[in-house]
């Protein structure tokens, strides 16, 4: 009962972020299954991909409403990344759980550098608004 | 929209680079990709922060549809999806998406990233140690 009230809490968190930040959220859904709900890497990875495909759906939507979503540029990468999508399954499926786990932590700990440094610069420049 | 417009043909090559490499990482880790696909689109392509995101999900999309295709066809045994856990947590991502659709605008967006930002790095953290 509680693990269900762990899924919709992350559920509610990625679909946020993902709409707002134009992600999918497989950069939370992955780390929170491994180590709040004790997914095997794979299993991880297999599960994030199914609750992105429709919450990106949804996501492209509601951003589709607004008139933001450039269709012809969405398609042709895409498509693009069709070719990418089966590579990348087939090298994840065929490395070691642990190695995979290891690898994914780097990138997030690079990318959660990247964002700290993006908010920072966000901030300063709201800062520099406020006071002109 | 227009200044994006007149490169887009041009920059093919790079759209479809972006998509590779996206996709490539989208199977690899079970991401969407957004997080090099926004920035690319930033960079390369000069779109703005909106429309990069916006477009990004569209993407996305695709991408992580033939990922989790092709994720479905191959697992075997343990590494299977938990469809019941992805059904739970999308009734409350659909929820969030069109929430935050709709109000996230009125927060900052330096709290998002950074509320992103320490996230992930508690991610990285448990998942390196």
């Amino acid at each position: 009962m509680i693990e269900i009230f762990g899924f919709i809490v992350l559920g509610l968190v990625t679909g946020s972020l993902a709409v707002s930040l134009g992600v999918g959220g497989g950069i939370i859904i992955v780390p929170a299954l491994v180590t709040v709900f004790a997914f095997g890497q794979h299993e991880a990875i297999g599960t994030s991909l199914a609750i992105i495909v429709p919450t990106a759906a949804v996501s492209a939507l509601a951003h589709h409403r607004a008139g933001r979503v450039l269709w012809k540029l969405a398609a042709l990468v895409g498509f693009a990344g069709v070719i990418g999508a089966v590579a990348g399954v087939n090298v994840a499926l065929a490395m070691e759980p642990d190695l995979l786990k290891r690898l994914f932590a780097v990138l997030l700990a690079a990318l959660s550098i990247r964002m700290a440094l993006r908010a920072r610069r966000l901030y300063v420049a709201s800062r520099s608004l406020d006071g002109s | 929209m227009l200044r994006y417009g007149s490169r887009m043909e041009s920059n093919w090559l790079f759209a479809a680079l972006i998509g590779i490499v996206a996709g490539f990482l989208s199977g690899l880790f079970g991401i969407g990709g957004g997080v090099v696909i926004v920035p690319a689109f930033v960079l390369l392509l000069q779109l703005d922060q909106y429309r990069a995101a916006a477009t990004s999900v569209a993407t996305i999309v695709v991408t992580a549809a033939a990922a989790l295709i092709t994720f479905t066809v191959t697992a075997t045994g343990d590494e299977q999806i938990n469809w019941a856990a992805a059904v739970i947590v999308f009734s409350g991502s659909a929820v969030g998406a069109v929430v935050g659709a709709r109000y996230l605008e009125r927060i900052p967006e330096y709290v998002l990233t950074g509320v992103f930002a320490l996230v992930m790095a508690a991610g990285a953290a448990r998942m390196l140690l």
